[in-house]
């Protein structure tokens, strides 16, 4: 499922992302790629806080959607 | 000859704290060539032939942001003799992917594993033998905040640079990946320096296009290195940058596995998730947040027994520019016989409008120091987070909001607070409109209508915020379906710091940098045109003989301003006056209230928002073309210190002038619109061309809101997405 549907304080591994993008890279820069744990820390208006590795990033509602996990 | 090193690695990993410590008061702050990227250089302490880079904050090598193109930039063009790359120990895994691939550059690295005070009460431990043996190059344990083996960690870099000895390179890439890259070497072989084969040769790998611009490859040569990824890519399935970033995260994975030694986690939430959980609460978050804002423009500007600002600011404006200065520079200049024309200058002119402006730099000092403050614990990048949801409705992102924050206290530092933006768009747009939220300078107009026309009510300077943001919004919806601004704000992606108790050496630095740039803007522009104005103000022609004038209302101003005047007679205050004050009010704004008072024949000094000279400015404005006024004086181009800024920002002639001429612009028609509209109304105005005029920009403006956006969708991103696009065209 998509992370904008992960319940907050449920830890989750990431399963796929996706869209080919430079943005894509980013994420992956700062922790995200498949295989990793993330947990959704808080919401705020379809917005993220998630945890990756040890570091908090804020996701907005269209980035969080291109990340599945479950 | 001095010896280079570079300070690297990821945001928020300590490097300012490290920087300045090692360092200490020996730097040298200014701009990387071309952009406004701040470039900060420094001594190493006790050993003057050294010099340490340092470099903005970066997760990778492969840039995505400004920041990461100037680093990437200054480590592979001007090849420093060390890096010390810093790295924050308790999110080991993220900062050795950046150390990765600093190694790949053939340049001597020495890690720093910072904060390991933290690590080690986390639980964790972190063999560095181990961590050195697996990736070629030393490694030290260090606590930036408390000076732990931060000079040790300086030191083995000097060692290194000195040696110029790099390790052997770890294995990051297995199987086809490595085969695939061991290829590309072998034909790019003599095509460059041999320390940095492995670097191009895994920057050709991820078809980075900067490089292979760079080494200018035959056709026959790339198609040979293309036929290499593209069966590693068929083979792995995903696309060649991918396959790098997972083969580096596996490596690093191992040797993490093999060196750090991680605690089981009993409580998943930390500090900082806790307190995240109530500060951007989706019902406390905004409340939260009004509440750290009131209390800090209480702090520093309001009018109660702890602003301290203002109180240090009234002290400077009435003590010290009022009481001590001018006598002591008049009286002095008298003692050595003067001669009154320059004793005029000097006290009138440049003590009285320098003093001016460098009242606002103890309520400036106050604000920025809290604003430093606010940054320094974390909390500045939760503000974006929370404001992301609001302002991505008018085609901001999040981080322009900081910006205007900022720039209610003063435009100057304002717009550079835009640099952090990483979408050039985003950024450009957030200069345009940062001066339209009324800065502290402009509250004296303000008040000085509000008291002379309004009865002192507060709702004058509630609806001046009301207009800056509507100018804001307004301006946002209307420029983003224009071609310049085409385009989505960029996804909103931003690492959150950890919450911490602010580093005081750090925020005192930042505070004192942003109020000398201030203050020195202040020297230059501010000194030269008080300097100007001055003499226009008092130098005139009488009796068609050129000389000192008695009435300024025969002064060279006087004539330029009536000459000019009719621009604003559609706006209600064609009066020579009332533009010359505009005039001045590009100087500094709160030179509006001065100038009326100098030009109404008040003698003596004004308070701030002029209450002696209310009576008279009541006479010669109705509340209209006051509120008319008022409005096109806020909107308008700022003041030359916040032009400079934009000047800066924008480094580029072209959208400077777009940004000043667009602000100038959109002030006249709100202006007009309210005077000739709001006159037809009240009757003070009788229907004429210009009420045609105004029906007719209310008409465009509604056409410009609500029109299809006909660049829905149309995405650029990056630098990374622009140089790909022009490297093809």
């Amino acid at each position: 499922m998509p992370l904008t549907m992960a319940k907050p304080g449920e830890v989750l591994t990431i399963r796929k992302i996706t869209g080919r993008d430079e943005v894509r890279q980013h994420l992956a820069e700062l922790g995200f790629v498949v295989g990793e744990l993330v947990c959704v820390v808080n919401e705020l208006g379809g917005n993220l806080i998630v945890q990756v590795k040890e570091s908090r990033v804020a996701l907005d509602k269209t980035l969080a959607a291109r990340i599945l996990a479950s | 000859m001095a010896i280079k090193i570079a300070l690297a690695g990821n945001p928020n990993s300590g490097k300012t704290t490290l920087f300045n410590d090692l360092t200490g008061s020996n730097q040298f702050v200014g701009n990387w060539p071309g952009v406004t990227v701040e470039k900060k250089e420094g001594k190493l302490k006790g050993h003057d032939d050294v010099v340490i880079q340092d470099l903005p904050g970066i997760y990778s090598l492969s840039p995505y942001t400004l920041e990461e193109v100037v680093a990437r930039g200054y480590l592979v063009g001007e090849k420093p003799d060390a890096i010390l790359n810093i790295i924050d120990g308790t999110n080991i895994e993220r900062n050795l992917y950046l150390t990765t691939q600093l190694i790949e550059l053939g340049i001597p690295v020495v890690m720093a594993v910072n904060m390991i005070d933290l690590v080690r009460k986390n639980g964790d431990a972190i063999d560095l033998k181990r961590l050195s043996k697996e990736l070629g190059c030393e490694a030290v344990a260090i606590s930036a905040l408390k000076g732990e083996g931060s000079r040790q960690a300086a030191e083995l870099a000097v060692a290194a640079a000195q040696h110029r000895r790099t390790g052997e390179l770890p294995h990051v890439f297995t199987g086809s990946v490595e085969h695939a890259i061991a290829h590309i070497e072998e034909s790019i072989q003599g095509k460059v320096d041999a320390r940095f084969l492995r670097w191009y040769a895994v920057k050709l790998f991820e078809r980075d296009d900067k490089v292979q611009q760079e080494l200018g490859l035959d056709d026959t040569t790339l198609a040979h290195i293309d036929a290499h990824i593209a069966d590693c890519e068929k083979e792995m399935d995903d696309d060649a940058e991918s396959i790098i970033t997972n083969q580096r995260y596996a490596y690093i994975n191992t040797v993490v596995g093999r060196a750090v030694q991680k605690k089981a986690r009993t409580e998943h939430m930390t500090a900082s998730d806790k307190i995240d959980r109530i500060v951007t609460n989706r019902i406390l978050a905004l409340p939260i947040f009004a509440v750290v804002m009131a209390l800090i423009y209480t702090i520093a500007m309001g009018s109660t027994g702890f602003s301290f600002g203002t109180m240090a600011t009234d002290w400077t404006n009435d003590v010290l520019f009022g009481e001590v200065v001018p006598p002591a520079v008049s009286g002095f200049l008298e003692s050595i016989g003067c001669a009154p024309w320059l004793s005029g200058l000097i006290v009138d002119g440049i003590v009285a409008g320098v003093g001016a402006v460098l009242g606002f730099v103890p309520q400036m000092l106050v604000l920025f120091l809290l604003l430093s403050i606010l940054e320094d614990v974390g909390y500045m990048a939760r503000v974006a987070f929370i404001m992301d949801r609001i302002f991505r409705r008018f085609g901001l992102s999040g981080k322009s909001f900081i910006p205007m924050l900022v720039g209610t206290g003063c435009g100057v530092p304002g717009v550079m607070a835009s640099r952090t933006i990483e979408n050039e768009r985003d950024r450009r747009m957030t200069i345009m409109t940062t001066c339209f939220i009324p800065c502290s300078a402009k509250m004296p107009i303000i008040g000085l209508f509000a008291g002379a026309l309004f009865g002192g009510s507060g709702l004058v300077a509630t609806s001046a915020y009301f207009i800056g943001m509507a100018a804001i919004i307004v301006s946002g919806i209307m420029l983003k379906k224009t071609k310049l601004f085409a385009g989505d704000p960029a996804p909103f992606v931003m690492e959150l710091p950890a919450y911490h108790i602010p580093a005081w050496g750090n925020v005192l630095r930042a505070t004192w940098e942003r109020g000398w740039s201030f203050i020195k803007r202040a020297g230059s522009v501010i000194l030269a045109s008080t300097i100007v104005l001055w003499f226009l103000q008092g130098f005139g022609f009488t009796d068609g003989a050129f000389g000192m004038v008695e009435d300024n209302n025969t002064s060279l101003l006087a004539s330029i301003g009536g000459a000019v005047s009719f621009v604003f007679a559609p706006l209600g205050f064609g009066d020579w006056r009332s533009t010359v004050a505009t005039v001045t009010g590009l100087i500094a704004k709160e030179n509006v209230v001065a100038t009326f008072a100098v030009l109404f024949g008040f003698a003596g000094e004004v308070s701030e928002n002029g209450d002696e000279i209310w009576g008279t400015i009541a006479a010669n404005f109705t509340a209209l073309t006051a509120y008319s006024f008022m409005i096109f004086n806020l909107l308008c181009a700022p003041c030359f210190a916040a032009m400079g800024a934009i000047k800066r920002e924008m480094n580029n002639p072209r959208w400077t002038a777009i940004a000043i001429g667009y602000m100038c612009l959109l002030a006249y028609c709100t202006s007009l619109v309210v005077y000739q509209l709001g006159g037809l109304v009240t009757g003070e105005v009788a229907f004429n061309f210009f009420t045609v005029v105004a029906a007719a920009l209310v008409v465009l403006a509604l056409w410009l809101l609500l029109r299809p956006n006909k660049y829905e969708g149309v995405n650029e991103t990056s630098y990374r997405a622009k140089a790909a696009a022009s490297s093809k065209a």
